[in-house]
C-alpha cells in the first residue's frame, strides 16, 4: 500500500523505521534520507523517492530510442540519453555467424541513425547490453524525435496509456515512446505531425498540473476545429 | 567541442526536406538572423563588456585595457587582441583542457574581421613611441551554445569595443603612470559586423542554428565594416561554394550586416 506521499530534496529525513531503501534514498542509522527532489513513497516494507528530474537510468526490458553515436569492428555505441552508453553487439544484428572481416556494421547501422531498441541487461558496473532484435525494435525510418525529461515518461503513457492513446487518436500519428525520454512521433499528415508535437511538449512542461488529461484534450480539440 | 555531436538522421532528412520548400526549421526566412539581444556592460569591472544572445546562443566579452610593450616591428601601434574560449557548462559536449581547433579558429575569425575592419585605431593607442603602448585584450567566453557562434562572439566583442572606457597613460621618469580621473572612449572608427552563412544542400541559410550547423556541408563568414566593404573571410566545411554562390554570400552579408549594426549601434547609444 502506497501511503505518505511528500515532496523531498536531498537531505529529507523521509522516515525512520525498519523500511529498506530502495531507490534514491540512503539508510543513515535508523533514518531513511532522500538523495533526490522528487516524491517519497513508502510501501509495506520499503521506501524510495520517484525523481522529479535527472537523466535516465537504465533498467533491464526498458524500450528505449536510441543513437548511434559510433561503431568499432564488433559493436556499435548508442547514445541513449543516460549517463551510459548503450552497447549494441554486432551478433544482435548479423546473427550467430558473425564475421568482424566479412560484415561491415555501418552497411546496417551507421552514425545519427535512430532506433527502438531495449535493454537486455544492465547491473551498474557495465555499460548497459541492448538489443534490437525483437518485434517492433529496429532502425526507426521516418517521423521525428522529440526529448523529453526521462521523469515524465510516465506522466505522457498516462493511466494504462490513457494519455498516449487520446494523442495518437486526435492526432492519427503513431508516437513510439522510449523510457529514456526519447519520444518518435510519425504521422502521414503535417498537420497532425505539429499537434502531436505540441501535445507531447505540453505534457512535459505541465507534468505536475492536475487534470493535464483534460488540457490536452481541449487543446487538441481546439486545433481540430481550427 | 560541439562538433562531435551526432545529430539524428530524422532531423537532418527534416531539415533538407523543409528547405527543399524553402522553409527552416524554427520558421525564420532563409536570410534572416535569430533575435539577438545586446547587453553592453554586463560586467561593471571591466573596462568594457557586453552579453549577446543570438537566439539560444549565448556569450559574453569583457575587454581589458592596460599598458603593455609594443611588438618590435610596429612600434608605433597600439595592440588588440581577442580571444575565446567555450565554458563546459555550454554544451554537454565541452571538455575542460586546451582549446580544440574549432575552438582557436573561433577566436582567430572574431580576431581578424575585427583588426582587419581597423575598427580599433591602434596609432592612436601609443604612449611613447617603440616603449610604451596601451594594449586592449578582448576576451569571450561562450556561456550557451546553439550554433553559429563566430557571429555571436563578434557581435559581443564589437559592443564591448564600442562602449569600453579607457584610462590615461603618460610616461613620468621613464615609468608609465595612469592619469587619474581622465577616462576617454577607446577610438574606434568603425562597426564591423560579421555574417555566418551555411550551406546546406543546395541553399544557403544565414545564421545557423545548432541542428543546422551539424547539419551544414561548407560555411562561410563575412565580415563587412560600417561602409559596406568586406574586409574578412572565413570558409569552413567540406564542401565548397560556386563563384554565383559566393556573390550571393557577399550580397547577403552586406544586406544583413546593415540590419544588425543598426542594432549595434542602438546598443551603444543607449549607453551614452
Amino acid at each position: 500500500m502506497v501511503d505518505k506521499r511528500k515532496y523531498v530534496i536531498p537531505g529529507d529525513v523521509i522516515t525512520t523505521g525498519p523500511f529498506r531503501p530502495e531507490q534514491n534514498v540512503m539508510l543513515v542509522g535508523e533514518k531513511i534520507i532522500a538523495t533526490a527532489v522528487g516524491i517519497s513513497e513508502i510501501y509495506d516494507d520499503s521506501v524510495k523517492v520517484i525523481p522529479l528530474t535527472g537523466k535516465y537510468i537504465p533498467k533491464i526490458d526498458d524500450l528505449v530510442i536510441a543513437k548511434v553515436n559510433s561503431h568499432t569492428s564488433l559493436s556499435w555505441e548508442l547514445d541513449i540519453n543516460s549517463c551510459y552508453v548503450g552497447f549494441l553487439p554486432a551478433q544482435d544484428v548479423f546473427g550467430r555467424d558473425f564475421s568482424a572481416h566479412a560484415d561491415e556494421l555501418a552497411t546496417k547501422l551507421k552514425t545519427g541513425d535512430l532506433v527502438a531498441a531495449r535493454i537486455a541487461n544492465f547491473d551498474r558496473t557495465r555499460d548497459p547490453l541492448v538489443t534490437i532484435s525483437d518485434r517492433d525494435l529496429g532502425k526507426i525510418d521516418s517521423g521525428i524525435l522529440i526529448a523529453i525529461s526521462p521523469s515524465k515518461v510516465p506522466r505522457l503513457i498516462g493511466k494504462r496509456g490513457s494519455m498516449i492513446q487520446m494523442i495518437e487518436q486526435a492526432t492519427n500519428a503513431a508516437v513510439t515512446i522510449g523510457q529514456n525520454g526519447w519520444v518518435v512521433v510519425s504521422c502521414d499528415t503535417p498537420e497532425g505531425l505539429l499537434k502531436a508535437k505540441i501535445a507531447i511538449e505540453m505534457v512535459n512542461e505541465k507534468a505536475h498540473v492536475a487534470n493535464l488529461t483534460d488540457q490536452v484534450k481541449e487543446m487538441l480539440d481546439k486545433k481540430s476545429e481550427s | 567541442m560541439a562538433s562531435k555531436t551526432v545529430l539524428d538522421e530524422l532531423k537532418r532528412t527534416q531539415i533538407l526536406e523543409l528547405l527543399e520548400q524553402g522553409k527552416r526549421i524554427d520558421g525564420r526566412a532563409l536570410d534572416e538572423p535569430r533575435e539577438i539581444v545586446i547587453e553592453v556592460n554586463a560586467i561593471p569591472k571591466a573596462n568594457g563588456s557586453a552579453k549577446v544572445r543570438l537566439g539560444d546562443t549565448e556569450v559574453l566579452c569583457g575587454v581589458k585595457i592596460q599598458p603593455d610593450k609594443p611588438f618590435p616591428d610596429v612600434g608605433d601601434k597600439g595592440i588588440f587582441m581577442c580571444t575565446a574560449e567555450l565554458l563546459p557548462l555550454s554544451h554537454p559536449t565541452v571538455e575542460t583542457g586546451p582549446p580544440q581547433a574549432p575552438v582557436i579558429e573561433l577566436a582567430r575569425v572574431v580576431d581578424r574581421g575585427i583588426r582587419e575592419s581597423h575598427m580599433v585605431d591602434v596609432s592612436q593607442l601609443v604612449i611613447e613611441k617603440d616603449k610604451s603602448v596601451v594594449g586592449v585584450f578582448a576576451d569571450i567566453v561562450v556561456i550557451d551554445y546553439d550554433g553559429n557562434l563566430f557571429d555571436a562572439c563578434s557581435y559581443a566583442a564589437t559592443a564591448a569595443l564600442l562602449t569600453s572606457k579607457s584610462p590615461k597613460w603618460t610616461m613620468v621618469d621613464d615609468k608609465v603612470t595612469i592619469v587619474d580621473g581622465e577616462e576617454s572612449k577607446l577610438p574606434t572608427t568603425t562597426i564591423p559586423v560579421s555574417v555566418t552563412m551555411g550551406k546546406i544542400g543546395n541553399h544557403i541559410v544565414v545564421d545557423p542554428n545548432g541542428d543546422e550547423w551539424d547539419s551544414m556541408d561548407a560555411r562561410v563568414t563575412i565580415t563587412t565594416d560600417s561602409d559596406g566593404n568586406i574586409c574578412a573571410l572565413q570558409k569552413g566545411g567540406s564542401d565548397g561554394f560556386t563563384l554565383d554562390e559566393m556573390v550571393q554570400c557577399g550580397e547577403t552579408s552586406i544586406r544583413v550586416g546593415k540590419q544588425i549594426r543598426e542594432k549595434l549601434k542602438a546598443a551603444q547609444e543607449g549607453v551614452q
